[in-house]
């Protein structure tokens, strides 16, 4: 029978919202060498601009602020600096620049500069492009996983958009659930 | 004045205890508790309780990198990155794998962390006896030797044990699995207990599930707190609410006020005496300073995790012993064994929607074995048990891949549309003489010491094994009415279960066996070895309560000879 085929299924026991990339580089191991290490620096506008890219991926509502208010704009190149290998950062710088090149050639602006409707325009290309490109990795693949993860581990994220329990002090496994109700902000 | 004298007698003690981890704080109280002085060694740095839970009480938003690992540390610790135990969160309590090096003949991920109450701090704290199938399996089948104990020779130090430590779990009367002394057992979920009532019925009871036995309070016990559920034991426990070496034995063992813990002391080798054919002491190497001294006591109880003390008494070598202390046997390294896992089912289930989770259970349900007994014959020996748990996470497969955007977001703000049930094996590794260790002294670790090499693997029994792990799983799964069931196999290595046993094994006769049924050594009466290593067999179930059993039972047998004057 086929459901008895081993699966490598890492992603579906973690939870599928973060790609198999993300998961190959924050969980699992491989040793890089020294030289390798801190490849990229990013500027001022370069964490401007990841600020409002994850600002399109996961945006204010009127529930609660966004990615950029949870800080993503510095969180994101931090993480790509201390936790991606060297080709990965490599990937990630030129595809953030890539992706400027495109919002000059398209729309005559920097990413910055563009209305949300523009930014969802581009970011949504860039999605297709990942989808097509079978998610290997991308900036697009890379900056929205460490959005989804920096803002769901933000202090925003686990008390406004979820809700965060820091003391149960007791476990019901058999609470009612009404529709709505948001998820806990930790397992 | 003889100063020599002075530091001679300065440095004895009645008793030394090598490492301060489960096995090893137990020796400590025990010893202690029985009026002996006692010095225990450390080789790394001291935890205080509460104090040095450094992110116990952090919330998410509070780690730098979202709990995840930098290049800098994957680069320091490329072991202890091969599995999750190792993150932001955790990383004090694991070593630094360039600092002390091993050599793998065969992939083996040691899994090591050196510090006071060692992986006391860290452990999954599953709590199960084993029965007499798994002291009578060995001599039914002919692999490994004969346990020299059965049930009834360890059930009262079971007993003592748990009362001490603070079980949580369900008596089920089954034959593979003994009762013991529990505290109130924690909840099944709503979808655990309609898991847990369709298998049995299916079944006929030929196999249950029960909640898992931990050693996490559920009630307040022994003056500690009981659990919170917040399900971040391993961070340790500010409410000292599951067992650790710090939250129970230390405490216990400081109260008599005849413990010294010197934390920073490697035990490089067991001082052997020709004359009197005993231990005298321990050589040790200040891991800060690297200078040597010595510490001397009329028994030595090894505890320095299996392999760090089989490490010791291999590098223990003496005229007398040139092949490592009391190896005369031969078995001294060898028999090394660790369950094998990471593969099972997992499916989902419907009908639940309107049920959630409120607190965060750190334990899960437990199958116990149920192969190769009675009716259930397999096409290998031994068997496995199942741990796992149903929960409502935050997966939403309705969401198209690489969404984002307002509606990403929301849906990702609420719980997962349907709960999940997974069931993951545990299985029995048959002891085999040619899984080994042995000192390699072509390396030196940051302390000028040889290091060790492992060879070790898995073999057809295991493989065998591994298939049903799957099959049964999705089979029960099924049964249990749960969707979309997936069987997985996430590969495993030997040493990532963090149950490796056996390289200093217990028997009957000296000519194949380290220790005696007292966990004495048969060629060295005053040293004792009561950790991991003096495991014949590694059954199915998490082994550290067998450890602290025979650890007690060793200390009230090794106190009374030394009150008779036979050691």
């Amino acid at each position: 029978m086929n459901r008895r085929q081993a699966l490598k299924n890492v992603a579906f026991l973690m939870g599928g919202a973060i790609s198999a990339t993300t998961m190959g580089v924050l969980f699992e191991s491989f040793t890089v060498p020294e030289k390798e290490k801190n490849f990229i620096t990013f500027s001022a506008s370069d964490e401007e601009t990841l600020a409002e890219f994850a600002e399109i991926i996961i945006p204010t509502t009127t529930s609660s602020a966004g990615a950029k208010a949870a800080g993503l704009g510095a969180f994101i190149p931090m993480m790509v600096r201390d936790c991606y290998p060297a080709k990965m950062q490599e990937i990630f710088a030129n595809g953030l620049q890539a992706m400027n090149e495109r919002c000059t050639k398209e729309f005559n602006k920097s990413f910055i500069s563009l209305t949300t409707a523009e930014r969802v325009q581009i970011v949504t290309e860039l999605k297709d492009e990942a989808l097509a490109a079978n998610k290997t990795p991308s900036f697009f693949i890379i900056a929205r996983d460490l959005t989804i993860l920096g803002y769901f581990s933000s202090e925003i994220g686990c008390t406004a958009a979820r809700e965060y329990l820091p003391v149960p002090g007791r476990y019901d496994g058999s609470a009612p659930y009404s529709p709505g109700q948001k998820a806990w902000a930790t397992n | 004045m003889n100063i020599n004298t002075d530091l001679k007698k300065q440095n004895t003690y009645d008793a030394i205890v090598v490492g301060s981890g489960i096995s090893g704080g137990w020796a400590a109280k025990e010893l202690t508790e029985k009026g002996l002085k006692v010095l225990m060694l450390e080789r790394g740095m001291n935890i205080e309780h509460i104090k040095d839970y450094d992110s116990a009480m952090k919330s998410p938003w509070e780690f730098e990198h979202a709990g995840k690992l930098t290049e800098e540390q994957k680069r320091t610790h490329p072991v202890q990155t091969r599995d999750y135990p190792y993150n932001e969160a955790t990383e004090k309590w694991w070593v630094n794998d360039l600092e002390c090096p091993y050599t793998e003949d065969k992939r083996f991920d040691w899994y090591r962390g050196f510090h006071v109450g060692g992986k006391s701090l860290m452990w999954g704290r599953q709590s199960y006896r084993f029965s007499d199938h798994n002291f009578e399996d060995n001599a039914k089948d002919g692999h490994g030797n004969d346990w020299p104990i059965r049930y009834k020779d360890i059930s009262p130090w079971y007993d003592y044990a748990e009362k001490f430590i603070g079980v949580s779990g369900q008596n089920e009367n089954w034959p593979l699995l003994p009762d013991g002394h529990f505290l109130p057992p924690m909840d099944l979920n709503c979808v655990e207990k309609s898991v847990k009532e369709r298998i049995e019925k299916q079944y006929n009871k030929s196999r249950i599930l029960t909640i898992g036995r931990t050693a996490n309070l559920t009630v307040p016990h022994n003056g500690r707190g009981n659990c919170q559920y917040r399900n971040l034991c391993s961070r340790g426990c500010p409410f000292g609410a599951y067992f650790s070496t710090q939250s129970s034995t230390l405490p216990a063992a400081m109260a008599t006020k005849r413990l010294t813990v010197r934390p920073y002391s490697i035990v490089n080798h067991i001082i052997y005496d020709k004359d009197t054919k005993k231990a005298k002491g321990v050589m040790v190497i200040d891991a800060e300073t690297n200078e040597t001294m010595e510490f001397y006591a009329k028994i030595v109880f090894v505890n320095g995790s299996t392999l760090g003390s089989t490490f010791v008494l291999l590098n223990s070598t003496s005229e007398a012993h040139p092949t490592g202390l009391g190896n005369g046997s031969g078995q001294l390294g060898h028999n090394l064994m660790d369950h094998h896992f990471r593969c099972g089912a997992e499916g989902s289930a419907e009908g639940f929607e309107d049920k959630y989770t409120y607190g965060r259970r750190a334990n899960g349900i437990y199958i116990p074995r149920y192969q190769n007994i009675g009716n259930d014959k397999r096409d290998y020996l031994r068997g496995f048990g199942y741990q796992g748990g149903a929960s409502r996470g935050s997966w939403h497969k309705e969401v198209a891949e690489l969404a984002f955007g307002q509606n990403f977001k929301e849906t990702m703000s609420l719980p997962a549309d349907s709960w999940s049930m997974g069931l993951g094996g545990f299985g029995e590794m048959l002891p085999y003489y040619e899984n080994k260790v042995y000192i390699d002294h072509t390396k030196k670790d940051k302390w000028g010491q040889p290091v060790l090499a492992i060879d070790c693997e898995y073999k057809e029994n295991e493989a065998k094994m591994r298939e049903d792990m799957m099959n049964d799983a999705a089979e029960m799964l099924e049964a249990a009415g749960m969707k979309n069931v997936k069987a997985y196999d996430n590969d495993c290595y030997p040493g990532m279960a963090i149950h490796e046993m056996g390289t200093a094994r217990m028997g009957n006769d000296p000519k194949t066996s380290v220790l005696n049924k007292w966990n004495q050594m048969h060629e060295v009466n005053n040293v004792f070895v009561t950790d991991g290593s003096c495991m014949p067999s590694i059954a199915c179930q998490n082994p550290s309560l067998t450890f602290m059993a025979l650890t007690a039972r060793a200390c009230d047998y090794a106190v009374k000879e030394l009150k008779k004057g036979n050691i």
